[in-house]
């Protein structure tokens, strides 16, 4: 990951790292991400909406081997400036696989990408799909107590 | 050899499937296979196989597709990435010997 030029990190937003969240449903976790990105002038008002349908035709979660994550994320056109927002719920959020709607998992850390450069941030993917690969990686960013230690980890 | 035309689909044609667009390059760069790579949302699929060789998708199929589909989760999430590769190769050469 080191040789990747790009880092998670740098995509983070501060007021777009919210740990220690009580979500009940993906829905919240949308209103709550889109009521910021919003306030900061990331998105437009068709974040909301089309990232909630986007959700149901296709979802975003992802079984790993010890876990359920997702990476919830919309539209180019709805990104005004990019930014890779993380949740650290409470408790899991159930969202539908990406393989197979009719599953579900549970996601306690969910990473709602906005992105509006379809082909510019493979970097950055590639750096944020071999952190989801590295479990005990993954059980630290659940496990966070602050912003700093999430920048850290997403720095590496 | 005949060159490929594959379709790489995800949902919104903008994240995941930038993702295994290089995973697929990369395998097929490391095999010898001679490909173009299409970057499509999954939506466009239906409408573009009859120009394309095979769909690598990381969503859910839609419908029935007339070229042959895989699901490359394991690209994303590591789980079965070997097995997948397998899979795509033995397509591939599936197609090939058409």
């Amino acid at each position: 990951m080191s040789d990747n030029l790009v880092e998670v990190s740098d995509y983070l937003r501060e007021p777009l790292i919210l740990l220690n969240t009580a979500f009940k449903t993906s829905k919240e976790l949308f209103t709550a991400i889109n009521a910021t990105a919003l306030e900061n002038g990331f998105v437009t008002d068709q974040f909301l909406p089309k990232i909630i349908k986007r959700e149901a035709t296709f979802p975003t979660g992802l079984q790993l081997e010890h876990r359920g994550i997702a990476i919830p994320h919309t539209d180019a056109d709805t990104i005004k400036q990019e930014f890779v927002a993380v949740v650290v719920n409470d408790e899991p959020i159930v969202f539908s696989r990406m393989d197979d709607p009719e599953q579900t998992v549970g996601a306690k850390l969910v990473f709602v990408l906005g992105l509006n450069q379809p082909h510019a941030q493979l970097d950055m993917l590639q750096a944020l799909m071999s952190i989801i690969q590295d479990d005990t990686l993954v059980n630290s960013l659940e496990h966070a107590d602050n912003t700093d230690q999430i920048h850290e980890l997403l720095s590496k | 050899m005949k060159k490929l035309n594959v379709l790489v689909a995800c949902g919104a044609g903008i994240a995941t499937s930038t993702v295994v667009m290089k995973k697929v390059e990369d395998l097929f760069a490391e095999n010898n296979i001679d490909a173009n790579l299409i970057q499509i949302k999954i939506a466009e699929a239906a409408s573009k196989q009859d120009d394309a060789d095979m769909l690598i998708s990381t969503t859910v199929l839609p419908t029935e597709y007339r070229i042959p589909a895989i699901k490359a989760m394991g690209f994303l999430t590591g789980i079965g990435a070997d097995k997948l590769k397998d899979e795509i190769l033995t397509k591939v050469h599936e197609i090939q010997a058409q």
